[in-house]
């Protein structure tokens, strides 16, 4: 038989809750456990070990830890079918995102999400392949496409808007200081 | 009419045959594009909205400026754009202390979000603004004794609140079916209907799982209503369903393909369009359905 693990609660992160609620998940407290989140989120059928209602009764008993070693946050589809069927009002997706950030500030992110977050930065797209105007062309479309990948007035406001967003602070991915301090109409 | 072309980056760089179809699709129905020029990524959730809820909607934002300053709503063929955007256009105009935070933050840039245009879904857009009826008298070709499953994607269907022409009922969507149905194909409901692709983040984190999701959902298509077609609405449930198969079924975890294609493409190859350039870049097979393509007389 598998042995069975047992959780010290009263070892648990005293005002974890508390962090994540200011993180965007007002509503935490509100959780009853019903599990109707559960029974709707595409984690659950997919075989994620924390999903939706675990995330919520993990961060309540200050398991922040244990969030943080499994990877099951970043699988969440943002898919909302929880915040759509949860009698409460507690929006478990805002739930999984306040975690999110909250892991964000520990380091403790995917690979994917870096390079997403460099590649927005860097060229104002998450998802971008550098080789991609030879496929435009073949269908007929112009190689370049108009967005801030081919704009640099543009790609410089988006930069300025990252930079003053909480990314700079998280030295997550690298950044031009110079654009932290811009105030109005510089670009 | 005219309207903002909200291209995203899947479309503009993985799928431009997508792209291609939506710019031939759209000056046929009376439409007008602009490129919104200087757009960016909308941002989805493993970027900005995993960092902070200001930093997200303050991208979205300066987004939505470019169409305000041109006067046009935006549409987009992507769920994962729309869903981003949408949440983003409902935070802005329901929580005033977001709008002030998000505000401040564009003034370095100069700008100001008023909130007068909106985000729509390609498919949405076609059922609401240019309806059943003008798309059958566009066509030049029909899909008759063709089945379709359709895969709406999450993203239009959820928060409800957050999509303003969405389905009246969300768990029991219909205007992907009808749509289909307008181009002459059956789309007959399936118990799988609204379950999730498994592209984004899961797919990222467990492609295992992920594709546990394809499974379930062609299974059903398949022994339910024995589709010979897969047409989404979202180009992120398109990459997942023209691209997982193939590994797929070298695994031996299907032993049968299912072509699938976005409603834009299809649209597109039934107002005539070269194939080539509008479903050229598929993974799946898509000869069997370019065979089925009957002309109209
Ligand atoms: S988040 Fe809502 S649906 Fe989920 S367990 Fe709590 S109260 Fe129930
Ligand atoms: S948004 Fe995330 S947690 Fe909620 S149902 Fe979808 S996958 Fe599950």
């Amino acid at each position: 038989m598998a042995e069975i693990e047992v959780l010290n609660i009263s070892e648990g992160e005293v005002g974890f809750s508390d962090e994540i609620m200011k993180l965007g998940a007002e509503e935490l407290l509100d959780c009853i456990q019903c599990a109707k989140c559960a029974a709707a989120c595409p984690m659950v059928l997919a075989g994620f070990e924390f999903f939706n209602k675990r995330v919520i009764q993990s961060i309540l008993i200050g398991q922040k830890e244990i969030l943080l070693d499994d990877s099951s946050i970043w699988a969440c589809q943002a898919c909302n079918r929880c915040t759509e069927v949860c009698p409460r009002k507690v929006e478990p997706f805002g739930v999984i995102m306040a975690m999110r950030r909250s892991a964000m500030k520990e380091f403790a992110l995917p690979t994917l999400a870096i390079e997403g977050l460099k590649s927005l930065y860097d060229v104002g797209h998450a998802v971008y392949f550098s080789n991609a105007g030879e496929n435009r062309k073949k269908v007929g479309l112009p190689e370049k496409a108009p967005t801030t990948a081919n704009n640099p007035q543009a790609l410089k406001e988006l930069r300025i808007l990252m930079n003053k967003s909480t990314l700079s602070s998280l030295g997550i991915i690298p950044m031009d200081a110079g654009l932290t301090d811009v105030t109005c109409c510089e670009v | 009419m005219k309207v903002g072309f909200f291209v995203g980056c899947n479309t503009a760089f993985n799928r431009p045959d997508l792209e291609k179809a939506f710019r031939y699709v759209l000056p046929i129905l009376g439409v007008d594009i602009d490129d919104l020029d200087g757009q960016s990524c909308c941002p989805t959730w493993g970027t900005m909205p995993s960092v902070d809820e200001a930093g997200w909607c303050a991208l979205g934002a300066r987004n939505f400026l470019i169409s305000e300053e041109k006067n046009v709503d935006m549409v987009t063929v992507c769920g994962s754009c729309y869903g981003s955007l949408a949440e983003t256009k409902n935070k802005l105009d329901t929580k005033p202390e977001l709008r002030e935070k998000v505000n401040e933050m564009l003034k370095a840039i100069g700008k100001e979000y008023k909130g007068s245009t909106k985000i729509r879904l390609a498919t949405n857009f076609f059922y609401n603004e240019i309806g059943i009826e003008k798309i059958k008298s566009a066509l030049k070709y029909t899909l008759e004794g063709v089945t379709v499953g359709v895969q709406p994607g999450c993203h239009s269907l959820w928060p409800s609140e957050a999509y303003l022409e969405g389905e009246k009922d969300s768990f029991h969507p219909v205007m992907l079916r009808e749509l289909c149905e307008a181009l002459g194909a059956s789309a007959p409901y399936y118990s799988r209907v609204v379950d999730c692709c498994g592209m984004g983040g899961m797919r990222s984190t467990n492609v295992e799982a992920s594709f546990k999701l394809v499974k379930t959902k062609l299974d059903s298509m398949k022994n339910e209503i024995k589709a010979d077609l897969l047409v989404t609405g979202c180009s992120s449930c398109l990459i997942q369903f023209d691209t997982a198969q193939a590994p797929m079924k070298k695994d031996k975890k299907i032993d049968y393909e299912i072509p699938s294609i976005h409603y834009v493409q299809l649209l597109a190859l039934c107002l005539g369009a070269d194939p080539q350039q509008v479903v050229g870049l598929s993974t799946t097979d898509m000869s069997g359905i370019l065979g089925k393509l009957k002309k109209i007389n």
